[in-house]
């Protein structure tokens, strides 16, 4: 039972931390970045590419993080910016961008499984309970981000602008909020946690070109579920986590495996506006 | 009387239009197609043959996606379910004409159904298009893992393949694969030319004010799921029995997002481009992707980008512009001037019968925010009812509550007797409702003679596959048109309108809907002194030789005071006051209220 | 019926489908996953049949006709495979189809194979019984390599209890329901048997079960490549220590998953390692003509290499490249390679010699034992004798 809980906690702390790009990208720019799959996936590289450099493992969230950065700002330059007002269009070229991105690294790399060093491997003791320490680390990784995202929100300058854009960009404009900059560092920032979560989750997987596929729809579900707000993703990726691993556990790994997907789209239905903003 | 109007000469001079390029460019292509296996060798039949099939399933996408704004992931699902019920009959059941035609109308069937399931879910009203693109997501996922979980019956992630099926020539399945592709693209350009047509494009353009027009969006966007499924489905049944071979990737989300590529490369709302696009993408990655393996994929992944936010039309149109140069042939979307027919609408008959409107004790609230506190209006026939108060008053929020069931959190609204529970907007526009709004953003790409056509719609219908060039307008309207000079512009598209034109179609457009009770929100917002006389005028004999109860949100003082009977005044949410246009101008409270001082509700 | 012309048209298009008989060269079709899932085993897979063609060549070619290699990417799947397989049969007219492929892809394949009249080897083991007038197979199925590692776990370890995991996909489902039913056969039990999608990354819930159920041994049967990899880190940060059969694992895969392979139990018709003169030869000449570019030979590489000499055997029985003859004579005729001698005489398919082996902490591969000749079973009993 314990460790049932644990994983049901651990579960959903990865799942915030995968989540979390994609939810700060929709919430300030009001556009689905369908091409997070691909930056979880250039996370993994780096983190693949940083312990092939022999530098630690620690460094390769942020090494990560620093490239999809970069890489976001030119997107948001090149692909994101001239679809502001096209938001179904700005999924498909986001997808294409994806494609893109699978191919780059395919033709680099090859589709075989690459191997990144582990920061840490085996197990802690929790009272008589053996449990992985790394995803016992992740969890307070997740923690970390959500009280990092929390702060920058609240408590920087960059934070204020990107709310007063969340609640009205008009208004925001008005105020003299320059929201071009403000989409443009939201967009690499999104992309950043992207591919950070991406070298974050690579010492429970492996290094492929497809690796963050599967992770997007789930993702994007959670995202649509939680609505935009950090306490409301936790509260989204605690709900559906735990039902992933509850589904899991009892019925089946195979229906496991499509209850995010399934359990969001009814929650949807039901509540459209997501769990964040009430009806 | 009114709804005696009968229906229009079916052979519109745009029908025929239509209907003839259809026929020439159907008998083109089955021309092409008849002749085409004896000059191809096997390789390319085959892999026309198998293109064919994925051009279909492109088209109903083209509709779904490039015509009606629905961004579906998961048109390769019905293709999967219609390749899967012709191998999964054909391997456990039997194989025979008998079976195969059993299979095939099972394949049908089991895509209407999961059609109308998808669009039950993603269709109501309200839904925003990203959900609908949601469910269209899960639906591949859900399917593709069921395939994985069928074990032996569904043969895993290794298909099905030699199971029974015919092995007729080549021929004999080009020939059937071209002409389905050819039918079902020839329906396909019927629908989109047609009245129906035109009303798909009024969906994706502003879904919400169709609703108010009283259409039934949700039902219209579920049936043509049900029919693209099914179309899809067909295709996918004819790919199994030709290929022999099912895969999970025939029902695959991969496949439903190279769908859109293939529908946006060729050109999205052009049917033909998505065809040709699918049928030339797929040949060439034929030649191609042998040779190029990760290459094709990149080349791909670029073109798509590059189209989607620099060429948002595709590559077709660009292609067909260069030919049209050349030879000129009348479009998809051909446009002929509309001919208006007035008509004298049926009076309600106000004094005998309940209120036209009446709300009982209204509440809205966003979480703990009261916009509207327990409001308790009766309008009357033939009145002239306005609603004012300063910004923030809750004015437009009152309109809402009461055009669609959905909005409000407490209390009843009766229209002509009857309660709209949670109705949506289509159905209490049924119950006599019309509503203008606020803003002006009509159908963009719509001409004003198609505008006029969709408010009809809820009562003349709208042909399938025709175009009608009449439309019946109840006198009143009409009126409108002519003041504004709209009458002479019915083939104008709607953006090029002037502002006090767009204001005049609005009206028109709501008045075609024959409301008992109309809600008028600032329908004199930015218009000039001429204009709103006119408008002025027009709503008063509305109301007195017409009957109609009219409610009207206005900020102009002097133009409330001219036109109403009875004035309503509302304040943070609550009624402040309500009675005759002299007892509330020479209200003190009222002038309190407007000057900005601090007031206690009356209530 | 009025449909003569098109059966006319039907005979015409059969007659053109039909291989070049007279050419002075045989094309050899290698339908093979350059792109998607396979592309990671595939170009060992080219490699070894180039070698192959470069010796018979070398050696005057079969009955005096070079050998061509006509290499076709189909992207691992139905649709690609599709592709691949009609243009090496109708546009390329190949005389025989000899390729690693995943199940969907053969499946895909088959139909069109069929038409075509064409021969085909398939020779990537799979979850077997599949089975097609024109096609045999020389890799192993589940009745082959299941039982070495699970006699050896009874055995060593006295297990008594077992827990399968798998992918949910043909082969993993294949496997796994084989080594359940041989496990219960030899008296022991099976405590669960738990499956992920494909494309699944979080064994979690699974790994947590396993861990309560209290077994003695864990045999997986996962999608090769990423869920490999995710199922052994995951056992590994979990501490999962008991004995640990892979049945989706290959030498090379397990060298570079490093330490949290180490001690993993595999079985495989083929390891660099088998002591024979056939072997040495054949690493030695790969090595020389491959140089730094060579893609070390493992169990799918090494059964392709030997499929081509099987064709070339055939057609040497049959005096032609008649496709029916060759089918005929592939039944008998039998080839001594690097894995020892294999004849594909049991129901198309090939009685086989089973190493099993474990993973060592240098992630090399030790032999422990080898099984001689172990039976494939009833695949296609409609071939039987």
């Amino acid at each position: 039972m314990a460790n049932l809980a644990l994983d049901m906690i651990t579960t959903s702390a990865i799942l915030f931390v995968v989540a979390s790009g994609l939810m700060i990208i929709l919430g300030v720019m009001k556009l689905i970045n369908f091409a997070h799959g691909a930056f979880l996936t250039l996370g993994g590289y780096a983190a693949y590419l940083t312990t092939e450099a022999g530098l630690s493992p620690w460094l390769a969230p942020l090494l990560a993080g620093a490239v999809g950065f970069g890489v976001g700002i030119v997107v948001e330059r090149v692909i994101v910016r001239p679809l502001y007002h096209r938001p179904l269009d700005a999924i498909l070229a986001t997808w294409g961008l994806g494609i893109i991105i699978g191919q780059l690294i395919t033709i680099g790399f090859g589709r075989e499984v690459q191997f990144a060093a582990s920061p840490m491997t085996g197990t802690l003791d929790l009272g008589g309970i053996e449990y992985s320490a790394y995803r016992l680390t992740l969890t307070a990784v997740a923690l970390a981000i959500g009280g990092a995202l929390t702060a920058l929100l609240y408590l920087t300058r960059f934070g204020l602008n990107a709310r007063a854009v969340i609640m009205n960009e008009t208004l925001a404009r008005g105020l003299g909020i320059d929201s071009a900059r403000v989409r443009l560092l939201t967009f690499g920032l999104g992309a950043g946690l992207a591919c950070g979560a991406g070298a974050l989750i690579t010492p429970l997987l492996s290094v492929d070109p497809n690796m963050g596929l599967p992770w997007l729809v789930n993702s994007f579900m959670l995202v649509l579920v939680s609505g935009v707000s950090i306490p409301s993703l936790a509260l989204a990726s605690l709900i559906l986590g735990s039902a992933q691993v509850a589904v899991s556990s009892y019925i089946s790994p195979i229906i496991g495996g499509l209850t995010i997907v399934v359990l969001a789209a009814v929650l949807l239905r039901l509540y459209p506006k997501g769990l964040g903003r009430g009806t | 009387m009114a709804r005696d109007t009968s229906e229009a000469a079916p052979g519109s001079s745009v029908t025929r239009r239509v209907r003839r390029t259809v026929l020439i460019g159907a008998a083109v292509a089955a021309v092409v197609v008849a002749t085409a296996p004896f000059q191809l060798d096997i390789y390319t039949k085959n892999i026309l043959i198998r293109a064919f099939f994925l051009a279909a399933l492109a088209m109903t996408v083209d509709v779904l996606w490039g015509y009606t704004g629905i961004l579906t992931f998961g048109q390769s699902a019905f293709f999967g379910i219609g390749a899967y019920a012709c191998a999964l009959v054909a391997t456990h059941y039997g194989f025979g004409p008998f079976w195969f035609a059993g299979s095939f109308l099972l394949a049908l069937l089991a895509a209407v159904a999961v059609a109308w399931l998808i669009g039950w879910l993603a269709f109501y009203h309200g839904a925003s298009p990203l959900y609908a693109s949601i469910v269209t997501l899960a639906l591949p996922i859900v399917l593709v893992q069921l395939i994985f979980a069928g074990g032996r019956f569904t043969g895993s992630s290794s298909g099905i393949s030699a199971f029974p099926t015919y092995y007729w020539a080549f021929e004999t399945w080009f020939w059937i694969a071209g002409g389905y592709l050819i039918a079902v693209t020839a329906l396909g350009y019927l629908l989109v030319s047609s009245d129906f047509g035109r009303l798909l494009v009024a969906i994706r353009e502003n879904e919400e004010r169709c609703a108010y027009l009283g259409i039934p969006v949700s039902r219209i966007k579920i049936l043509l799921m049900m029919a693209a499924g099914a179309i899809g489905a067909g295709a996918g049944f004819g790919y199994a029995a030709f290929t022999n071979v099912v895969a999970p990737e025939l029902g695959g989300f991969l496949l439903g997002t190279e769908l859109l590529i293939f529908t946006a490369l060729g050109g999205r709302g052009t049917l033909i481009g998505p065809v040709l696009g699918t049928i030339g993408i797929d040949v060439t990655a034929s030649y191609l992707s042998g040779s190029l393996p990760f290459l094709w994929k990149l080349i791909t992944g670029v073109a798509f980008v590059v189209v989607i936010v620099l060429l948002p039309q595709g590559l077709i149109p660009i292609l067909g512009k260069g030919l049209r140069r050349l030879w000129p042939f009348p479009r998809a979307a051909a446009r002929d001037a509309v001919v208006l027919r007035g008509f004298e609408p049926t009076t309600p008959h106000g004094e005998t019968r309940s209120a036209p409107l009446r709300t009982a004790d209204l509440l809205r609230h966003y979480g703990s925010l009261k916009v509207l506190d327990g409001i308790a209006i009766e309008s009357r026939g033939s009145e002239l009812l306005s609603i004012v108060g300063p910004n923030g008053a809750g004015k437009t929020t009152l309109m809402r509550c009461i055009s669609d069931g959905g909005e409000r959190s407490g209390g009843e609204v009766y229209v002509n007797g009857t309660e709209i529970g949670r109705g949506s907007p289509q159905s209490v526009v049924a119950l006599g409702i019309g509503r203008s709004f606020q803003n002006t953003n009509l159908f963009e790409t719509l001409t004003v003679g198609e505008c006029l056509m969709l408010a009809r719609w809820r009562i003349d219908g709208a042909s399938l596959f025709s175009r009608r060039n009449e439309v019946a307008l109840p006198t009143p309207a009409l009126g409108i048109l002519e003041a504004t000079g709209l009458d002479k512009a019915l083939g104008t598209e709607t953006r090029n309108l002037s502002h006090g034109q767009k204001r005049g179609l609005e009206l028109a457009m709501v008045l075609a809907t024959e409301p008992s009770v109309l809600l008028l929100d600032e329908p004199t917002a930015g218009l000039t002194k001429a204009e709103r006389t006119a408008i002025g005028s027009v709503l008063t004999s509305l109301a007195r030789v017409h009957g109609l109860s009219i409610l009207l949100i206005e900020h102009d003082l002097d133009f409330v005071r001219d036109i109403s009977d009875r004035i309503v005044v509302l304040h943070q949410g609550a009624l402040l006051m309500e009675g005759t246009v002299e007892e509330v101008i020479a209200s003190d409270l009222v002038k309190a209220v407007y000057s900005g001082q601090a007031v206690e509700t009356a209530s | 019926m009025t449909l003569r012309p098109l059966s006319i048209a039907a005979v015409v298009a059969a007659l053109a489908a039909a291989p070049a008989i007279a050419a002075d060269t045989i094309k050899i079709g290698i339908p093979v996953g350059l792109s998607g899932a396979n592309s990671v085993v595939a170009p060992s897979v080219v490699q070894s049949s180039e070698y192959a063609a470069k010796e018979i060549n070398d050696a005057g070619g079969i009955l005096g006709m070079k050998v061509e290699l006509v290499v076709a990417d189909d992207n691992s799947g139905a649709q690609g495979a599709q592709r691949a397989f009609e243009s090496l049969v109708y546009e390329e007219k190949v005389n025989v189809l000899i390729s690693m492929e995943t199940s969907a892809a053969r499946n895909a394949g088959l139909p069109i194979v069929n038409r075509g009249r064409t021969p085909y080897i398939y020779t990537s083991f799979y979850e077997g019984r599949s089975c097609s007038p024109w096609m045999y197979v020389n890799a192993w199925v589940p009745e082959q390599q299941v039982a070495p590692i699970v006699d050896h776990f009874m055995a060593e370890y006295g297990a008594k209890t077992f827990f399968l995991v798998g992918s949910d996909y043909a082969f993993g489902r294949g496997m796994l329901e084989f080594t359940r039913s041989y496990v219960e056969a030899n008296g022991g039990t099976v405590l669960g048997e738990e499956y992920l999608p494909m494309d699944g990354s979080d064994w979690t819930a699974i790994i947590s079960q396993l861990k309560a159920s209290g077994a003695d041994a864990l045999i997986t049967s996962t999608a090769g490549g990423a869920p490999n990899v995710t199922l052994t880190k995951q056992l590994r940060a979990a501490g999962v220590d008991m004995p640990y059969g892979n049945l989706a694992v290959d030498e090379g895969t397990a060298k570079s998953m490093g330490a949290d392979a180490t001690g993993i139990y595999i079985a495989a018709s083929y390891v660099t390692g088998i002591d024979s003169a056939e072997n040495k030869a054949f690493l030695e000449g790969m090595t020389a003509t491959f140089g730094d570019d060579l893609i070390t030979p493992n169990d799918l590489s090494v059964p392709q290499y030997e499929a081509i000499y099987a064709y070339k055997a055939a057609v040497e029985a049959a005096g032609s490249t008649d496709p029916q003859a060759v089918i005929d004579a592939l039944d008998d005729v039998s080839v001594t390679g690097p894995r020892g001698t294999i004849t594909m005489d049991a129901q198309r398919h090939a009685p086989l010699t089973m190493y099993l082996g474990q993973v060592q902490a240098d992630g090399s591969v030790k032999v422990i034992q080898s099984f001689e000749n172990v039976d494939p079973g009833d695949q296609c009993p409609q071939f039987a004798g």
